[in-house]
C-alpha cells in the first residue's frame, strides 16, 4: 500500500509538482524557494526525498490538494507547487 | 481557530514559581485543545508571561506525587526553527520557548501529537529535543488509530526518540492520569533523564514504529474521506455547497438567536420597569433604565448570536470542513491580494469583528494578516442588523417582504464584495509587498467534541460581553448625561432633548451631514453610535422620547416615517434611509474593533487608517445614495 493509502500510477518523466499527473506519487528532488517561504515549506513537511501525491486541483488555478508519505493533507498554492521539484518514483513507496 | 481557544476574557495571574511549569506545544490541528481540556477539565486562567503580550492559558492539576504543576497552553505551532513574523501563533509559541530558555526557567514541554500524521509531528519533535528543553510525547487519537487498524510501539518511539511517550484517547477520562503521570516522572527524573537527540529520521521512525493491522479499517476510511473530499472539493459543485453551507448557517443563527434575543430583550425590559417602579422617575432610574440598561439589554440581545455563530464555526472547522472551504475560495481571495489562510478570520467577523482581529494570528504571512485586519471591520458584524431591521421596517415596509429580504441579503454581499475591494487595492498601496505562498493543512474529517466546543461557546460569550459590553455601557451612560444636560446659552427648544449638549453637536454637523439626508437626530445617533454602532437604535429611541425603544423598534419606526418638518413635509424619506444603510455598511462605528487593531498591529496607524478610509467611504457612499436616488425621484 501507498503511504497515503492512495492507489495509482507512478509517473516516469521528472516535472514541477503543479504539472504532475493527478493520484501519481513522486518525490520532492527540490524545493527551489528561498529564505523564509523555503523555511515555512519545509516546517510543515515539504522536503527534499517527500513522497507525495496530487490529489485534486481547485478551479481556476487554485490550490493543489496533496498528501504526503507522512499522512498529511495539504492545500498548496500553484505558485508554490511551480517551486517544488518532483521525480518519478521507481515503485510505488512502501 | 486557535486563537479563538485563548479566552482573554479570563483574569490574569501569575504562575507560582514554587508549582511545576508544563508547557503544551503540538502542530495546529493535533488535538491540544482537546488534551488541555482533559488536563485542567476546562478550567483556565490567562497566566502573565514577561514578552508576551498575547494571552496564554494556564490551568493548574495535581500530579500523582502530590504536586501542582501549572499546564500553559501554547498557540500551535509547525516548528521552533523557522523564522516567523513575532505576531503570529506561532511567533508567540516560539517567543515564549525563548524566554522560558533565556531566563533559565524550570520548565517541562508536553508535545501533542496526532499519531495517525506521526512523521509530520516528528519533526517538529526533533527540534524541540534540539531545544534543550525536558519533553514528554503525548499521542493522542489512539482511537482513530485502533479505527484505522493500525498500531503503534510507544516504547520503540520512546527509544527511538530520546524521550517518554504516552499514547491515548482524549475522549477517555483515563487517559488523564497517563499523562499526569508521565509528565510527573519527567518532572522527578530532572536533568538526568536527559538524553540528547534530535538527530532521527521522523519518516524513518514513524514508518518503524507503527504497524498495519488489518488495514481494512483505514482503507474504509480513506475511501470515506475521498468520497466526502470528491462531493465537497468538486471544482464546480463544491462551492456551491459551500456557499449554500454558509447562507444555512447564517440563516440558523439568526433563526435559532432570535428567539433567545427575545427574552433577553424581554428580561431588560421587565428590569428597566423594575428600575423605574422602585426610584420613580427621577434622574437615577433614568439615568439606570434608559442609559445603563438601554445599553446593556444592546448587549445581551446579540449574547445569542454570537455564541451561536462561534458554536456553528466551531462544528465546521472541528470537522475539518472549514479547511476544504479555504482551499475552495483561495483563487478568488488571491486574486483580491488575500488568500485561503484569510478566510476563516473573514468568516467570524460576520459574528463580530474583535474575535476575527484575534484569529489573524493563524495567518503567518505578515502582510496578509496586516491586509485581513484591516478589511475585518467591513464584514457585516451582527451589530449592523438592529439598524438594518430599523431602516428596513421605517422605510420598505410598504414593499413585499421578498424585497426587504433581498435588501437585506444584499447588504450582506455589499459588505463583503467592499471588504474584497479594499484588500485588492490595500494590497496594492499600503500594504504592497511580497506575501508568503500558500501551504494550508487540510486535517482529516473528525466528529467535533461537544466539550471543546461548548468551552470556544462559553469563552467567545465571555469575551463580547467584556470587549464590547464595557464600551457600550459606558457610551450608553455618556451619551444619556449629553441628552440630558442642556447645552449652555442654548435657548430651551420644544422638548430638553432638542436643547441639550448632544442635540447642539447634532445641529453643529448637519453642514455636512445634510449632504447625505442626515439631521441632527441621525447625526446625534452616529455620534451615539461611534463606539459602537448597536447603539443607533437606542439612541434614536431616546431622542424621539420613546421608552423602551429598542426592546419593541415598531413605534421607533412610526415615529421615523411621521416626523414633519414646519412645512409639513416628511423629515426622513426611503433615500435618506438607503444613505443610512450605505454609511453603515462602511464605516468603522465600533471602538472595541479600533482598540483591537491598534493592539493585534501594536501601532496607532493602522487603527487611525481604518477609521479614516471606513469613514470617508462611508460618508462618501451616503451622500451618491441620497443624491443619485433624489435625481431618480425618489423621496
Amino acid at each position: 500500500m501507498t503511504p497515503g493509502g492512495v492507489t495509482g500510477k507512478v509517473t516516469r518523466m521528472g516535472t514541477p509538482l503543479a504539472s504532475a499527473p493527478l493520484d501519481t506519487w513522486v518525490t520532492i528532488s527540490r524545493v527551489t524557494l528561498e529564505g523564509e517561504a523555503a523555511a515555512w515549506v519545509a516546517a510543515v513537511g515539504l522536503h527534499d526525498g517527500e513522497a507525495l501525491v496530487v490529489l485534486r486541483r481547485a478551479a481556476l488555478g487554485g490550490p493543489l490538494h496533496v498528501r504526503t508519505g507522512s499522512g498529511g493533507e495539504f492545500a498548496i498554492g500553484r505558485e508554490v507547487a511551480d517551486r517544488i521539484e518532483v521525480e518519478p518514483v521507481a515503485e510505488e513507496p512502501a | 481557530m486557535s486563537a479563538a481557544c485563548h479566552d482573554e476574557s479570563a483574569p490574569k495571574g501569575s504562575p507560582s514559581s514554587a508549582r511545576a511549569l508544563v508547557v503544551l506545544v503540538g502542530r495546529p490541528n493535533s488535538g491540544k485543545s482537546s488534551l488541555y481540556n482533559l488536563l485542567t477539565g476546562g478550567n483556565a486562567h490567562v497566566g502573565n508571561y514577561p514578552g508576551i503580550t498575547v494571552d496564554i492559558l494556564e490551568g493548574e492539576v495535581d500530579l500523582p506525587s502530590g504536586a501542582r504543576a501549572t499546564i500553559a497552553d501554547l498557540p500551535g505551532l509547525y516548528s521552533v526553527e523557522a523564522t516567523v513574523d513575532h505576531a503570529t501563533d506561532e511567533g508567540v509559541a516560539r517567543t515564549f520557548l525563548e524566554g522560558l530558555r533565556a531566563r533559565g526557567e524550570s520548565v517541562t514541554l508536553l508535545q501533542v501529537i496526532d499519531p495517525t500524521r506521526l512523521a509530520l509531528g516528528l519533526r517538529l519533535t526533533r527540534e524541540l529535543l534540539r531545544a534543550g528543553l525536558p519533553l514528554v510525547v503525548a499521542l493522542t487519537h489512539a482511537d482513530v488509530l485502533a479505527a484505522e487498524g493500525r498500531a503503534l510501539d510507544v516504547d520503540k518511539l520512546s527509544g527511538a526518540i530520546g524521550a517518554p511517550v504516552v499514547l491515548l484517547s482524549t475522549r477517555n477520562p483515563s487517559g488523564r492520569a497517563t499523562v499526569l503521570g508521565a509528565i510527573d516522572d519527567r518532572i522527578r527524573a530532572g536533568a538526568d533523564a536527559d538524553r540528547g537527540g534530535g538527530t532521527f529520521d521522523p519518516s524513518a521512525v514513524a514508518r518503524a514504529c507503527t504497524t498495519d493491522e488489518g488495514g481494512e479499517p483505514e482503507k474504509a476510511r480513506r475511501a470515506r474521506t475521498a468520497r466526502l473530499d470528491r462531493l465537497l472539493l468538486q471544482p464546480v459543485l463544491g462551492p456551491l455547497l459551500f456557499v449554500g453551507l454558509m447562507a444555512l448557517v447564517f440563516a440558523a443563527v439568526f433563526l435559532v438567536a432570535d428567539p433567545a434575543s427575545s427574552v433577553t430583550d424581554g428580561a431588560v425590559a421587565w428590569s428597566r420597569g423594575r428600575i423605574e417602579a422602585l426610584l420613580g422617575g427621577g434622574l437615577a432610574a433614568s439615568f439606570l433604565s434608559d442609559g445603563i440598561l438601554a445599553g446593556a439589554g444592546t448587549v445581551l440581545a446579540f449574547m445569542p448570536q454570537i455564541v451561536v455563530l462561534t458554536v456553528a464555526l466551531e462544528l465546521l472547522e472541528a470537522s475539518g470542513y472549514l479547511a476544504r472551504g479555504a482551499f475552495l475560495v483561495d483563487r478568488v481571495l488571491r486574486f483580491l491580494g488575500l488568500s485561503g489562510r484569510s478566510f476563516l478570520p473573514l468568516l467570524m467577523g460576520h459574528a463580530c469583528a474583535v474575535p476575527a482581529i484575534s484569529s489573524t494570528r493563524i495567518i503567518r504571512d505578515p502582510k496578509e494578516r496586516l491586509t485581513t485586519i484591516l478589511v475585518i471591520p467591513l464584514m457585516t458584524c451582527s451589530a449592523r442588523l438592529p439598524t438594518y431591521g430599523l431602516v428596513l421596517a421605517a422605510f420598505f415596509s410598504h414593499r413585499s417582504a421578498l424585497f426587504r429580504a433581498s435588501v437585506f441579503v444584499g447588504l450582506y454581499f455589499a459588505g463583503v464584495l467592499s471588504g474584497l475591494v479594499a484588500s485588492a487595492v490595500l494590497r496594492r498601496t499600503a500594504t504592497k509587498g511580497k506575501g508568503l505562498p500558500l501551504v494550508l493543512e487540510m486535517p482529516s474529517y473528525r466528529v467535533p467534541q461537544p466539550r471543546v466546543v461548548a468551552r470556544k461557546a462559553y469563552g467567545a460569550g465571555k469575551r463580547f460581553l467584556r470587549d464590547v459590553g464595557t464600551t457600550i455601557v459606558i457610551a450608553s451612560a455618556v451619551l444619556w448625561l449629553l441628552l440630558k444636560v442642556p447645552m449652555p446659552g442654548v435657548t430651551p427648544g420644544a422638548t430638553p432633548i432638542e436643547s441639550s449638549v448632544a442635540a447642539s453637536i447634532g445641529r453643529a454637523m448637519e453642514p455636512v451631514t445634510r449632504p447625505a439626508g442626515f439631521d441632527w437626530r441621525i447625526n446625534v445617533g452616529l455620534i451615539g453610535s461611534f463606539g459602537a454602532r448597536e447603539l443607533m437604535v437606542g439612541t434614536m429611541g431616546v431622542i424621539f422620547g420613546l421608552e423602551n425603544a429598542d426592546e419593541d423598534p415598531a413605534p421607533l419606526t412610526e415615529r421615523l416615517r411621521d416626523t414633519k418638518k414646519a412645512d409639513g413635509s416628511p423629515v426622513y424619506g426611503t433615500r435618506t434611509g438607503l444613505a443610512l444603510l450605505a454609511f453603515f455598511v462602511l464605516a468603522c462605528q465600533c471602538m472595541s474593533t479600533v482598540a483591537a487593531i491598534r493592539r493585534e498591529t501594536a501601532s496607532l496607524r493602522w487603527p487611525a487608517l481604518v477609521l479614516g478610509y471606513t469613514y470617508t467611504l462611508g460618508y462618501v457612499a451616503a451622500v451618491l445614495v441620497y443624491q443619485v436616488a433624489g435625481l431618480l425621484g425618489s423621496s
